[in-house]
């Protein structure tokens, strides 16, 4: 039986939501549930798992709405109520004090000096406008805002000295802080602007690991190098850090930008007084050595060359070693496992992988493929070799983040582990104060399901990982990795690596 | 160039954040030690996009 608990104009966000049905799901007596705002995603997803009801489909976005299928209603009315009781405030005398507008904030506590937004894309331009108009930076994790708007925003930054990181900024570290999705990293000489936010993450991770650190990482948004755009917020960023004392060092990373825009940043990269490392991703060597800088081929070679600059010999291992570690893993594998399948919680480690394994695999499938020909159609099972990117709007409209968000990539394992010519499986983990506390604790049930499943066909399946995160994460790296290893998975260091692995274990099969 | 003085002062300044938006982003940055307020947003006009228009036209917003 399917019941339903309604609260008209009562708002709760994604994030709590996504809490609350969490702990519906545990409760004894429910089978399915889920709770959220009556958006249509919200209707579309309970349609899908057979919880839709005609009083459901008749509320409006601004009813809050808690479904499932339980055995019986008293079930059901307990659920509820343990639900409310732990989503609740524990202690009222305690609770701090909120606020209905930024510009109140800002008045009853004048220090505030950054803003924080994410509200749903089309609210972010009104959001950003208050907070720039009480005097406040932002750093603006609303995706899905037009360029002309993002524009408009940056315009008005600009205009008042301020910096306004996003939309769609994921990443930023301020004075210390991680903001939004960062990792915790150590302070240190190096400051770091980035149109891609786990670029960000990625080399600020390998900084920390290398002893090092940030003074500050500004992300500008994926989109702020587009031609409507115009890099305003990369530019401002470049300004600030070379007048800034405690950086000594910047770091510039990004696709590559528009060609405009790429004109205009170069003419300014070439003013620039302090080493930097630029990395923008396809373009050419020359271009970027031309303006006195260090050119990186990639986000590994662009923490080593920045780590090259302060003389830290930090290295991430060599081909050599991941060919060794190939050859032991094939060992073991049934005739017909041939292909690899890329399971990734954003786009850019997805990139990043597909390019790695281009050559090896002679092509990959995706949902977000290099090329239009190699695109998976919506829904469709992975085929021959695929990387699937878990971070794009077909499987996150209407939640939140993979990244904070565990269970949307979950199922990927054990439906790819179910096609016998599998024999790689690679993930990426991302840790960040706001996602989950054990992500990789999580999946390794279904890992050991996965390998078993393998062992049983006479096979053996090999997983590949690579953990994006630092010591200072309360998740912890180390303690990651080894939950991984202790599966039998193979952990590489990065992101890169790990792609570099699954090659050659591909190269190996291919030819065997 | 940018007058860099408000992003300078920014950075040496001890970090306050308004949040808006999901309450749980202002907890870890306390649990990170920093201060941050949270403001309760909702969609003005419980998400109907014209009505917000409409509100902000009338000085209601």
């Amino acid at each position: 039986m399917i019941f339903t608990k309604i609260e008209r104009d009562r708002y709760i966000d994604s994030l709590e939501t996504l809490s609350e049905t969490a702990i519906l799901n545990e409760q004894p007596g429910i089978e399915t549930g889920y709770v959220g705002m009556a958006t249509q995603v919200f209707k579309e997803v309970i349609e899908e798992i057979g919880l839709s009801t005609p009083e459901i489909a008749a509320c409006t976005e601004a009813d809050y709405v808690l479904v499932a299928s339980a055995e019986s209603e008293e079930a059901f009315e307990k659920a509820v109520e343990t639900v409310w009781a732990e989503s609740a405030p524990t202690d009222d005398a305690e609770k701090p004090e909120s606020y209905l507008s930024s510009a109140a904030a800002k008045e009853a506590e004048p220090r505030a000096n950054l803003c924080q937004i994410s509200v749903p894309g089309e609210y972010a331009l009104e959001e950003v406008k208050k907070a720039l108009n009480a005097g406040m930076h932002c750093c603006v994790f609303s995706n899905n805002v037009p360029l002309e708007q993002e524009r408009e925003m940056k315009e008005l930054a600009r205009e008042k000295g301020l910096l306004c990181m996003g939309p769609d900024c994921g990443v930023a570290n301020i004075n210390g802080a991680a903001l939004v999705l960062s990792s915790i990293n150590n302070r240190g000489p190096f400051g770091i602007v980035g149109a891609s936010g786990t670029g960000i993450q990625h080399v600020a991770a390998i900084l920390h690991e290398a002893g090092s650190g940030v003074s500050q990482t500004i992300g500008t948004g994926g989109n702020d190098l587009k031609e409507p755009v115009g890099g305003i917020t990369m530019l401002m960023g470049i300004d600030a850090l070379e007048a800034d004392p405690e950086t000594k060092y910047i770091i510039l990373i990004s696709r590559k930008p528009a060609d405009s825009v790429l004109k205009k940043l170069l003419s300014r990269i070439r003013q620039m007084r302090k080493p930097r490392v630029v990395f923008f991703m396809g373009c050419d060597r020359e271009t970027i050595e031309e303006t006195g800088s260090v050119w990186a081929g990639n986000l590994d070679d662009c923490a080593l060359r920045a780590l090259e600059l302060i003389h830290n010999d930090y290295s991430l291992g060599s081909l050599s070693e991941l060919k060794e570690i190939a050859g032991e893993a094939v060992k073991g594998m049934a005739p017909e496992q041939k292909y690899v399948r890329g399971a990734y919680t954003g786009g850019t480690y997805l990139d990043e992988g597909m390019r790695a394994m281009w050559e090896a695999t002679g092509g990959l499938w995706s949902n977000a493929p290099m090329s239009p020909e190699w695109k998976l159609p919506e829904g469709a099972a992975s085929r021959e070799h695929t990387a699937i990117d878990y971070g794009e709007e077909e499987y996150t409209l209407g939640r939140p983040h993979p990244a904070i968000d565990a269970s949307i990539r979950r199922p990927a394992i054990l439906k790819e582990a179910a096609d016998p010519s599998v024999a790689v499986i690679v993930l990426d983990f991302i840790l960040t104060p706001p996602g989950h506390m054990d992500p990789c604790g999580y999946v390794v049930p279904d890992i050991l399901k996965a390998q078993e499943l393998a062992k049983s066909r006479g096979g053996k399946l090999v997983f590949i990982a690579s953990v994006l995160g630092t010591t200072a994460d309360w998740q912890d790296i180390r303690k990651q990795e080894q939950e991984l290893r202790d599966a039998g998975v193979m952990v590489c260091r990065t992101n890169y690596r790990a792609a570099l692995l699954a090659s050659e274990i591909i190269k190996l099969r291919r030819d065997a | 160039m940018a007058d860099t003085s408000k992003m300078l002062s920014l950075f040496r300044s001890e970090l306050v954040v308004v949040n808006v938006g999901p309450k749980s982003f202002a907890d870890v940055l306390e649990k990170q030690g920093y201060t941050a307020l949270q403001v309760d947003w909702k969609p003005a006009a419980g998400g109907d996009k014209q009505m917000q228009e409409m509100l902000q036209y009338l000085g209601g917003y």
